[in-house]
């Protein structure tokens, strides 16, 4: 897989972490057509990058909370959990060929896709573009 | 009128017979020359096409011909069509290829598919390869892993166009310029309910070639396969597979495409195509 080896994998993940946080929910909000395209979309989902799950709650299109960690006993409706190598190659720009789409990662054993999955799919452009969003407003 | 901006482009409808029903088929062509009948993807249409049938240095040399498979595009579903579940089969797929070229009195044509099209394609090569001048696979294997359930594709609760755009949106290169990349989109929120997991049927249930290849002559109908790295439906490992078992066969590997390389990137898929185009027309009819 490609990838930075230089990299330990806590730090890769954190490096993830930060990413992801820092740019999913504000990106969001500040787009309004991302967030009308959404606008049928209100879930908790959980998004797990390597070890670190997030509570993402998206209501009609706009994140109104990304929480790093689950809150105990605490309900969601899909989650989507991927390793650390698989996010850092989807994040990559341009990503390498056959870990570009979650449905590549899937695939491949990187991804795994859980829980309800009809609002996922009903909304599946949005949430692809959505979770792709820290490849090209990410620090690499 | 203003002809400067008139694509070369003309579509008609033909009347073709498959097996015992009376189909209308929507088709376009441009240019002169060997016929080349192209097959679009799943779910899809001709418009696929629409940069090969407006490339001179294709249409100089070759009468570009696509069609809509019924159902699909422009071509109506048989009369009778809202009693039952549409399904291809790999008996109807080759029926209404055979057809259509049939109706339109192609002598030898070349033939070239993507996706469905390209496993098609390895079935004709198979069973009627003499029929053809040359075959041509794109993104083309006996068999590939499926990837999701196509159950999603046709339900009263998830918009069908919507679903099936967003599910193949990866299977287009990242490379590919947005402008191709969103119509190539359009095509699949156009299809009709049930159309693109219908041709699955074809792709996932009724057509593992996996060692039902054997016999295909190269020599006497070369075939040429085609597959982008950017794939993950049909790898490349797949396409080398599948032609791993077929002697004499060309295969290429496409860099920075997908799954859709005429509708996605028509120039990055020019480059890989046009010497494929060059050796056909070469060869001695």
């Amino acid at each position: 897989m490609p990838g930075d080896s230089k990299v330990s994998p806590e730090a890769l993940e954190q490096e993830l972490c930060d990413r992801f946080e820092r740019v999913v929910p504000k990106v969001v909000n500040s787009d309004s057509h991302l967030v009308w395209r959404g606008r049928n979309l209100t879930a908790d989902c959980v998004v797990q990058i390597g070890t670190v799950p997030f509570l993402l709650r998206i209501e009609e299109g706009s994140i109104r909370e990304c929480r790093k960690g689950l809150p105990l006993l605490r309900s969601w409706v899909f989650a989507v959990r991927g390793s650390a190598q698989g996010w850092a190659a989807l994040w990559q720009n341009p990503p390498p060929p056959g870990w570009h789409d979650i449905f590549a990662l899937t695939k491949r054993g990187e991804m795994v896709l859980e829980g309800n999955l009809h609002p996922l799919m009903a909304n599946l452009q949005y949430f692809k573009d959505l979770v792709t969003l820290p490849r090209k407003g990410g620090s690499r | 009128m203003n002809t400067k901006d008139m694509e070369p482009i003309v579509g008609r409808y033909i009347r073709v017979p498959v097996m015992g029903e009376d189909c209308r088929v929507y088709f376009e062509e441009a240019g002169q020359g060997i016929p080349l009948v192209c097959l679009h993807t799943a779910g899809a249409d001709s418009r696929q096409f629409r940069h090969l049938m407006c490339d001179e240095a294709v249409t100089g040399n070759f009468r570009v011909i696509a069609f809509d498979l019924p159902w699909h595009g422009k071509s109506y579903p048989p009369a009778g069509w809202e009693k039952r579940e549409y399904r291809l089969t790999t008996e109807l797929y080759v029926a209404t290829i055979r057809a259509f070229c049939s109706a339109l009195g192609l002598k030898r044509p070349v033939a070239m598919g993507c996706s469905i099209g390209g496993r098609i394609i390895l079935q004709l090569a198979h069973a009627h390869g003499p029929e053809f001048r040359a075959l041509i696979g794109i993104e083309s294997a006996d068999f590939q892993q499926p990837w999701y359930d196509t159950n999603w594709l046709h339900r009263s609760d998830v918009h069908g166009g919507e679903v099936c755009a967003a599910l193949v949106s990866g299977l287009i290169a990242p490379q590919s310029p947005e402008e191709h990349r969103q119509e190539t989109l359009w095509q699949y929120m156009q299809g009709g309910p049930g159309v693109f997991k219908g041709d699955l049927y074809f792709y996932r249930v009724d057509a593992d070639l996996r060692g039902r290849l054997k016999g295909i002559n190269t020599a006497v109908c070369p075939l040429y396969l085609l597959t982008g790295e950017y794939d993950f439906s049909c790898q490349p490992e797949d396409t080398r597979r599948t032609a791993s078992a077929i002697p004499g066969v060309k295969v290429t590997i496409m860099k920075e495409v997908g799954h859709f390389p005429m509708s996605e990137n028509p120039a990055q898929f020019r480059k890989y195509l046009m010497p494929v185009l060059e050796e056909i027309r070469q060869l001695k009819s």
